[in-house]
């Protein structure tokens, strides 16, 4: 029973914690715009993260190290670099974005400035992410997620056209207005901000935490296997419901407020209440597996103690590292930097280092050394090498994309 | 005293002296029309965003689906998102080509400014039910959109 518990917990927590600021916004933008002929993009992005994070995790529970520390001594401290490099500032970008995600959702109840907020939210953040369990992290945080079901419930209240979103799901339903560059960018974007690297290096890092063997393969499984793929769900509800209320009326989402809208005008105030409540638990909960994954990727290359399990006095460099990409989050939002542009641009950059990230990991899933018996089957190598391919390419346009495009604006 | 200067020191302020000329030619060319268009088309495109957002922000609220301070930050963005649109148009120089169209475009997108404010009004205040207003948010957002095809 217990262990049923667990599974049901992991998966619900997958569910809730999928979906985090680039996730809400690129959704709702990609919806508003494009309708759902973007969404066969959301399904590639969650099919990408479902096979490395299966990888990773598996690495974490059957050599009990996470992804960098066996990066750098699998491939050598140089590529390790260049590995922890790309990850590295990608991550911290997203860390800003997420931190500017929770004071616009504080922003949404108080109406006070979200740059006011930002010193208060920073706080909390490194507070939680010194003091509380990484258990509770990831639990409670990430089963408050789950209010983003709001958005799956509201579509169904809007009424929408079910015919028409499923006949736009195909990309030759394309807006005529909008250029295929666009489209190709806002594809990138998507597929960048539904393979993040920083969910890898937290689910294996997170693995370790909680002292995963391979008895566990079946829940970590489980856990990616049903919770991504719900969790890719909710995106596409994101989109959808931004879809039906914004693209008739030419709507272009830019505020986190915008992506609020539709479940206010499906559900009423309750609704809405529960969403923005979702808005606070996702971004809150990916500020600290942000956090934590800055501390994880320096601490696991340069070989010093790590972990929430780790009292924080024997892990002094690694809490000193979350307190000072936490003031540098805050203090680069005080400058008044729009948190929305820094997830869009985080986004992007996510597409641009997955190579860097996803490369390291295949490669190691691939060691019998660390692996034995667990090592990656046919199945898992072949849909590594065709999601390299795809993620090469993805990263290989992004930035071309984004100067030709303007940012996506045509 | 004077001295002699050596030829590759020549050279290069000649070099240099060329470079700052044709720089500063290119700060004075000609407006560019089609540039102008594309930004005048994006201006309008956000600008009737942003009307239909604080029409749909105000429509929520007067059914009461969403609480004052949710609305008030919603129709506030849309304000300053829409005088962003207008100051960012405004700022460029009008290029002789379009020296009959930018007044009307201009002055399209001050209404919308100006319209968004009076929501924003609205919002701050509580009343939420102007039939006058959403009608008036309607039909600017449909002009901005005709205008910018």
């Amino acid at each position: 029973m217990k262990r049923y518990f667990a599974v049901l917990l992991g998966i619900l927590t997958a569910i809730g914690g999928f979906v985090d600021i680039g996730d809400l916004v690129t959704n709702a933008q990609v919806g508003a715009r494009f309708g759902t002929s973007l969404a066969w993009v959301v399904l590639m992005g969650v099919i990408g993260i479902c096979v490395f994070a299966e990888m990773s995790g598996r690495v974490a529970a059957v050599s009990g190290r996470a992804t960098f520390d066996l990066v750098r001594e699998r491939l050598g401290p140089r590529i390790g670099f260049l590995n922890l490099v790309g990850s590295m500032l990608v991550t911290l970008l997203t860390f800003i974005a997420e931190i500017g995600g929770v004071a616009l959702a504080l922003q949404l109840v108080s109406s006070v400035h979200h740059v006011l907020l930002v010193p208060f939210v920073a706080v909390a953040v490194w507070l939680v992410l010194w003091r509380a369990k990484f258990s509770s992290i990831e639990n409670v945080l990430g089963l408050m997620g789950l209010a983003l079901i709001g958005f799956a419930v509201a579509l169904w209240q809007l009424g929408p056209d079910w015919g028409g979103l499923a006949a736009g799901l195909s990309p030759a339903e394309k807006p005529g207005a909008e250029g295929w560059a666009t489209y190709a960018f806002f594809g990138v974007a998507l597929f960048g901000a539904a393979m993040t690297p920083y969910e890898v290096f937290f689910f294996s890092s997170g693995g370790v935490e909680e002292r995963w063997t391979a008895k566990d393969l079946g829940v970590m499984r489980a856990n990616v296997l049903i919770g991504f793929p719900l969790g890719g769900v909710l995106s596409v509800a994101i989109a959808a419901s931004a879809a039906t209320l914004f693209l008739p009326a030419g709507v272009a989402v830019e505020t986190l407020g915008q992506v609020g809208l539709p479940v206010a005008v499906g559900l009423g105030k309750i609704g809405l209440a529960i969403v923005v409540l979702g808005f606070f638990a996702a971004t809150f909960g990916a500020a600290c597996e942000t956090g934590l994954s800055t501390g994880y990727s320096l601490a696991q290359y340069f070989g010093f103690p790590w972990g929430k399990f780790v009292r924080p006095r024997e892990a002094a460099g690694f809490h000193l590292i979350l307190l000072v990409v936490t003031v540098i989050a805050a203090g680069v939002l005080l400058t008044g930097v729009d948190p929305i542009m820094v997830t869009e641009v985080s986004v992007v950059f996510s597409a641009v280092a997955l190579p860097l990230t996803y490369f390291p990991i295949l490669v190691v899933a691939n060691d019998p050394d660390y692996l034995g018996e667990h090592v990656n089957g046919r199945l898992a190598n072949l849909l590594g090498v065709v999601y390299l391919l795809i993620i090469t390419i993805a990263s290989l346009a992004a930035i071309p994309l984004m100067v030709v495009t303007s940012m996506g604006q045509g | 005293m004077k001295c002699s200067q050596r030829p590759a020191v020549v050279a290069v302020r000649l070099v240099a002296s060329l470079l700052v000329l044709l720089t500063g030619c290119g700060v004075v060319s000609e407006p560019d029309a089609t540039a102008w268009d594309q930004h005048a088309v994006q201006a309008l495109t956000d600008a009737a965003s942003q009307v239909a957002t604080a029409r749909l922000a105000l429509e929520a609220a007067g059914d009461g689906r969403t609480w004052p301070t949710y609305t008030t930050v919603l129709v506030a963005e849309a304000e300053e998102a829409a005088g962003t649109a207008e100051e960012d148009l405004a700022r460029l120089q009008v290029p002789p080509e379009r020296a009959d169209a930018a007044p009307e475009v201009l002055d399209l997108l001050g209404r919308a400014v100006d319209l968004v404010a009076e929501a924003r009004a609205h919002a701050v205040a509580g009343t939420y039910d102007d039939r006058a207003l959403l009608d008036a948010l309607d039909r600017l957002s449909d002009d901005l959109r005709q205008a910018a095809p």
